[in-house]
Order: C-alpha cells, then structure tokens, then sequence
C-alpha cells in the first residue's frame, strides 16, 4: 500500500532540472512559458529545481557544444534514480541548423538515454507540456519496474 | 494508561501524524493560495503530500566529501524537535505536556531545526551550502531577537507583576480575559510576530537562505532522497508550529467549549494565518538581500515589539 502510494506520487510530483548545452535560448524561453499563468505547468505538480540532486526528469535543450559535453554528462551523473531525460527542441535530436560543424557533438542519444523528444525549432509550449507530461508517466513506470 | 496516553500524544494527535499531515496540508494551501494571486490555477491541495512520498521512493545520493552521520542525522533531529513542539502548544483548553517554563522550551526547540539545517549544509561539503549556512545563521540572529521581545511582552502581560512563561497560564488568562489580541498594546507585538513566521518557516521575501535561483536551495543542495523529503516535511511542520504557535499566544481566548469543535476552530485560524503572513507576502514581494533583511529585523520588526513590551511594562 505504502508502495502504491510511492508509484502514484511519482507521476504527480516531477521536479524539472534544466540544462542548456549551448542553446540559442529560444527553448529555454518556451521552457519558462510553460510554468507561466498562461500555461500554469504547477497544476501537474511541475517545479523548476535548483539543483539536479533534486530533479526527477532532465530537461536538455541546445546542439551540445564540444565546451558543454562534458558538463552536461556530469551533471546527468548527479541526478538521483528514478530519473527522465528530455531532449527539448530539434537541436539535441539532430544537431539542427548547426550539424556538422566542428565544435558540435549533436545527438544527445549518444550520451545517455533519451525519454522523451520534444521537436521543433522552437516546439510550441503546448507541445513542451505534452512531452513533459509523457515523461512523468515514464518515471512513474521506472518507479514501478525499480521496486517489483 | 498513562503511558498509552502519553504514545497516543506522541504518535498520533498533537505529535507526529498530526504535526507532519497538517502541516503539509498548510504548505498546500499556501502553494494553491500563492498560484490563485498569481492568476494561475495552481497544484491540489495534496502537492506537498505527492512531493514527500515521491522523495522517500528516490534513490539517496551521500557525497564522498560528507560527513555520512551528520548529514543524515540532521533531518531526522530537526524532525523530532518540531513534532515535539507541537506538544507543548496548547489548543485552547487542551494541552498534552505541561510545564511551569514551557515558553523557554518552546524558544529553545524552535532553534533546532535550523541549526539541524546547518548542521547537514555544513556537513555536506558544498561550497554553496556553505553560503546558505552562513545564511541562515544571520537569519536566525535576526529574527531570534524580536521574537524573544514578543514571547517576554506576553508573558508580562499574561503574568501581570510576574513573568508568566508558561503556556498554560497565558491560555487560563485569555480564557478569562478575552484575547490577546483584543488587548490594543499587543497589536504591534501581534504585527512583529505575523513578520518572524515567514521569516522563521523561510519562505518568499526571507528564503535568502534558500534561494533557489542564486545559490541552488542553499544548505540542500546535495540532499536527495528521503533526507530531502524529511527537510521539505519540516519546512511544512514549521508553519503548522509558527501560525499555531502565534494562535495560542494571541487568539487563545476564543474557545467553543468542545475539545472537537476548538480543534477546527484552531486549525482554521491557523489556515488564516499562513494565508496572511506568508501566501500574501509570498506573491507580492520579491527576495530581500541578506542585509536587508537582518536591518529590516533589527530595526523595524524589533521597534514594533519593543513597542508592545515598554507599553505592557507600563501597565497598559
């Protein structure tokens, strides 16, 4: 019972950490709209953290700058488990506008696991909201397989 | 049957299950009252409920450079500490312990979860917990000195030549002469302590030293996992232990005659007090400066008390 409660409440409370690797801040933006009153993101129970200790689901947005990599891998490193990455914007899917260059190491795939993928350049808030939402029934399912 | 009596206390009604399910219902109150002024429909009243018990299912990370014992102790010290409180308050005619000096220990309890604060910041070993450390400390300083001022004004007031420090003596005396509210020379001392509650549960314009935008939540910032569910309980047991703290000393003269109906006469004012002194402060202002708000402490909020005890001590 006690165990339920735990599973239930890990879909209805994820707190957001979010990463920039070099975005063009357009994301970020969209981001902080999301938690706006127009949008209201809290209603779900989502919450911006301040550190990734305290984060559930990992916000990424930006093509990962050669400058970004390894410090976005140690930061992915510090979040506790159960935890959702969440590849925000078409830069961290594909590299974007800027694939190919030589200071970008694009697909985030390549680090760690991938949740969920918002695309777009920007997506809409909506959009971002949808992803979110997807993600924190993902966690619950992580929650769920971690304690059978 | 003293003994079941004393667990029951202890365990289930003012300590610990009413203490930490309250408590956490105020915090949501709080958050879906700050949302509602902010145009915004804002989480259910449950949110801090969901937040805990997801803290408690996620793993737990202790650092290399912490201290292991202190760092995990810490939450747990400053938990017991506010359900023991909770004991000591009384809800209008009803008290579970009573002592002659129980003022005293209130005063000397209600440090506790801040130094357990400290004391798990410092022994984490993060240079930005040791900015919320040093924080915290001049927070403390802070609102300790009108908050002394406040508690010595009404037990002057209650003891009449004599300092009454206990709280079964300041409950008889509102029980007799109406409370302490009402009395005009403990309005400004009734102001003073509606501005240490926020500054004391920390939260909007006095959270300087858990600014999450500017130093990363401060002393939490390496907690995770149950610890950091313990912590965010405790922040929610402190405003239950504040606003019924402030309900007993000033409102205690309202009572029904019923033990049940005084409990929800008591934990509805305790509604309207976090509503007034933290949600509507919350949405409209924004993060003070650490200076600010050790002036702001020691010089207005300490005047307003002083105010009040130069009047008490006059005999008004």
């Amino acid at each position: 019972m006690f165990n339920k409660l735990i599973n239930d409440s890990a879909a209805k409370s994820p707190w957001l950490y979010h990463i920039n690797s070099g975005s063009c801040n357009g994301c970020d933006i969209e981001l902080v709209a999301c938690l706006t009153p127009r949008y209201d993101a809290e209603r779900f129970g989502f919450k911006l953290a301040g550190t990734p200790r305290h984060a559930d689901i990992v916000v990424v947005s930006g093509p990962i700058t050669s400058q970004s990599r390894e410090r976005l891998i140690r930061t992915l490193a510090q979040v506790p488990e159960p935890k959702c990455v969440v590849s925000l914007g078409s830069c961290p899917k594909s590299g974007n506008v800027f694939k190919g260059s030589y200071s970008v190491e694009a697909p985030l795939d390549n680090y760690c696991h991938v949740d969920v993928s918002v695309a777009g350049c920007t997506p809409k808030p909506e959009a971002i909201m949808e992803g979110l939402y997807k993600a924190a029934l993902i966690l619950k399912e992580k929650r769920e397989a971690m304690h059978k | 049957m003293i003994i079941i009596r004393s667990l029951f206390y202890i365990l289930i009604f003012p300590g610990v299950l009413f203490t930490a399910a309250f408590g956490l219902f105020l915090a949501g109150v709080d958050r879906k009252v700050v949302a509602r002024m902010q145009h915004r429909i804002g989480p259910p009243l449950r949110q801090p409920m969901y937040d805990f018990f997801k803290l408690l299912g996620k793993e737990t990370i202790i650092p290399h450079a912490a201290n292991k014992i202190a760092f995990l102790a810490a939450p747990v010290i400053g938990f017991v500490s506010l359900a023991l409180i909770m004991l000591f308050i009384p809800i209008f005619n009803f008290t579970a312990f009573s002592g002659s000096a129980d003022l005293i220990v209130i005063l000397y309890l209600i440090t506790i979860p801040g130094v357990a604060l400290i004391v798990g910041g410092s022994s984490s070993g993060s240079p930005y917990a040791g900015i919320g450390i040093s924080r915290e400390m001049v927070t403390m300083m802070a609102y300790e000195l009108p908050f002394v001022l406040i508690l010595l004004a009404v037990a002057r007031k209650a003891g009449g030549d004599t300092l009454a420090f206990s709280m079964e003596t300041i409950s008889k005396w509102q029980a007799a002469n109406g409370s302490m509210i009402a009395q005009w020379s403990m309005i400004p001392a009734a102001i003073a302590m509606l501005l240490v509650i926020p500054a004391e549960v920390g939260t909007q314009p006095f959270d300087v030293a858990e600014a999450e935008t500017e130093i990363c939540e401060g002393p939490l910032i390496e907690y995770s996992g149950a610890p950091l569910g313990l912590f965010k309980l405790n922040t929610a047991m402190k405003m239950l232990v504040m606003s019924g703290l402030f309900t007993s000393l000033f409102f205690g003269g309202i009572r029904t005659g019923f033990y049940i109906l005084d409990v929800i006469v008591f934990m509805l004012i305790c509604v309207a007090v976090t509503i007034v002194c933290m949600s509507t402060i919350h949405a409209v202002t924004a993060r003070l400066k650490i200076e600010h708000l050790f002036k702001f402490f020691w010089t207005f909020v300490s005047g307003l008390a002083l105010v009040s005890l130069i009047l008490v001590w006059c005999g008004l």
